[in-house]
């Protein structure tokens, strides 16, 4: 425990070092901004379905903020220390190679909790402005956030993988974004589709639609399926770069 | 003396390629073993195994009693590795480096920053401990990655090549701490400066493609495999003086060089274990020669070096 400690903060260190992760934290500030002021705008031209919370979180802003911050906190773990060769030495000291994979994760993991706090501002500032008279549905906040913090688990093991697989960073950065793009696409392509296809098909890409996810945990749902969903390919991908750094250690 | 290392019939292949065959030996607590050979002869990469860096491909190798695949961990705390190049962390500071370090192989509360302390003053760090490695010169960046191989004072240090880059002074800095360690600590360092090894060790290894091709003091080293010395003369004096100085047993050649003046100067190659500068000195006296020099010049290390990995086997 204290080596995974350890091992964590001195991740954090250089996330909140790394010029990298500021910029990151400033982008998604303004891009926030944006799709909370298009999430009014939406409301201001008339009588609408849904609250605040659902109309920021299904603007195309979100979903430009959701697709460059994965690559960007996660190129650097894996890829940095295979560049510098430190891989040497920090495998070299007693650690477990689970106790490295998992303290990179979580500290990834931890700042992107962080990125989301400032969002949590526009809606208290929202309702301060109106004085209360709009509704802030609180059961609302919290299944988005729950689902946010969800789908970065699964976006961030996926870059974990990416890193851990090259040296270069850039690399690592582009693997990554292609794994949630891809992902994202998926869901939308056969939604698309629609009921030329199968219903069973329709009903199983439900699982992977991250943009059905978002329309129903901003409506105030909580889906338990769609939390285990993300809650396993996050591991799978965890157990994957787990044994992408002990490939070293096989005996072939 | 217990052995810290044993390795036993160690082989490790690359994709086809054998980087260390059948390798077999033992290094006894408080030993200091100089590991020599060519570039690509498999030092490094016996030193990835012993560090539990890479597995081998067949054969053993434990570290104080462990075995470095099947109990890595426990190996690993029993020593202290230093990368060849001494990768580092460069956007850190040395002593936060330092602690960090000392954290992950198990130090904490006051013994941590007791270690941090006394590693960075073994390793003259102490007025850099606020600069960040990156902005270091290769020198200190050795000696920071040589401290943190110590911090917590394994029995065994496995240094690859630990003064590559170094200038003299740092050199000689580095093998002063290293004879300061030696009593705690078992020393496997490799390296291409001979006269390092000689200095500092008191056992080689020569590792040549992969095989054990010596394993002995680097004096014993010396005489048992180099068969002959040079001795070198400068004499003034009436006769052929080449022709007389040939006559003394055990002389196999004789070559003259010249000199500015009316003196000589003979180099004579004669057989390893023959002292002939007895002799020499008394046929001066009995023939009235003068003798301006006389010495033997023995064989270093780097002659055996070179006699064992340049010839084909």
């Amino acid at each position: 425990m204290r080596i995974l400690s350890t091992l964590f903060f001195k991740e954090l260190r250089a996330l909140f070092f790394s010029p990298v992760a500021w910029v990151v934290m400033g982008l998604v500030m303004v891009i926030n901004g944006f799709s909370f002021r298009a999430a009014i705008a939406a409301l201001e031209s008339g009588p609408r379905a849904g609250s605040i919370v659902t109309w920021t979180f299904n603007s195309t802003w979100f979903w430009i903020s959701y697709f460059f911050v994965f690559p960007l906190l996660t190129m650097r773990l894996f890829a940095e220390e295979r560049k510098l060769g430190t891989f040497e030495t920090l495998f070299t000291a007693p650690v477990h190679t689970w106790q490295v994979v998992s303290a990179k994760y979580l500290a990834a993991v931890f700042f992107y909790c962080l990125l989301w706090l400032p969002s949590l501002g526009n809606f208290a500032l929202f309702q301060w402005m109106t004085a209360g008279a709009t509704e802030l549905p609180h059961g609302v906040l919290y299944s988005t956030y729950l689902l946010l913090f969800f789908m970065g688990l699964f976006n961030l093991a996926a870059g974990c993988f990416a890193s851990a697989l090259t040296s270069n960073q850039i690399v690592a950065a582009a693997l990554s974004f292609t794994i949630s793009v891809m992902h994202f696409l998926l869901g939308i392509f056969i939604l698309y589709l629609g009921r030329r296809v199968p219903e069973v098909f329709v009903d199983l890409v439900y699982y992977i639609a991250s943009i059905e996810h978002i329309r129903v945990f901003t409506s105030g749902l909580v889906d338990t399926r769609i939390l285990v969903y993300y809650g396993s390919f996050s591991l799978l991908f965890l157990v994957f770069t787990h044994h992408v750094l002990e490939f070293r250690r096989w005996r072939l | 003396m217990p052995a810290i290392i044993e390795v036993h019939s160690l082989t490790k292949q690359y994709a086809g390629r054998t980087a260390v065959e059948g390798l077999t030996f033992s290094i006894e607590a408080g030993q200091c073993v100089g590991f020599l050979g060519p570039n690509g002869a498999g030092k490094s990469t016996t030193m990835k195994i012993l560090a539990g860096y890479l597995p081998p491909t067949s054969g053993t190798a434990r570290v104080n009693g462990f075995d470095v695949f099947h109990q890595s961990i426990p190996a690993r705390q029993s020593l202290g590795y230093m990368p060849e190049n001494a990768p580092l962390y460069t956007d850190m500071r040395v002593k936060e480096y330092l602690h960090f370090r000392g954290a992950l192989k198990g130090l904490k509360g006051k013994a941590l920053i007791k270690n941090t302390d006394e590693a960075m003053e073994a390793c003259a760090l102490t007025d850099s401990r606020r600069k960040i490695i990156g902005t270091l010169s290769k020198g200190y960046r050795q000696r920071v990655a040589l401290a943190d191989a110590l911090i917590n004072r394994p029995p065994l240090l496995i240094l690859d090549e630990p003064t590559n880059g170094l200038d003299p002074v740092q050199i000689r800095h580095v093998r002063e701490l290293l004879a300061a360690l030696r009593p705690a600590s078992t020393i496997l360092l490799s390296t291409h400066i001979l006269s390092e090894v000689e200095h500092a060790c008191d056992r080689v290894l020569l590792i040549h493609r992969g095989k054990l091709r010596a394993d002995d003091s680097p004096r014993r080293l010396v005489n048992r495999l180099r068969a002959a010395s040079d001795v070198h003369v400068e004499l003034q004096g009436k006769g052929n003086l080449a022709e007389e100085l040939s006559k003394i047993t055990g002389v196999r050649k004789i070559t003259e060089e010249k000199t500015d003046d009316t003196w000589k100067r003979f180099t004579l190659r004669v057989e390893a274990r023959a002292d002939i500068r007895g002799a020499i000195f008394d046929l001066a006296l009995q023939k009235k020669w003068h003798i301006r020099e006389l010495h033997r010049e023995l064989p270093s290390l780097e002659d055996v070096f070179v006699e064992l990995t340049s010839s084909e086997i």
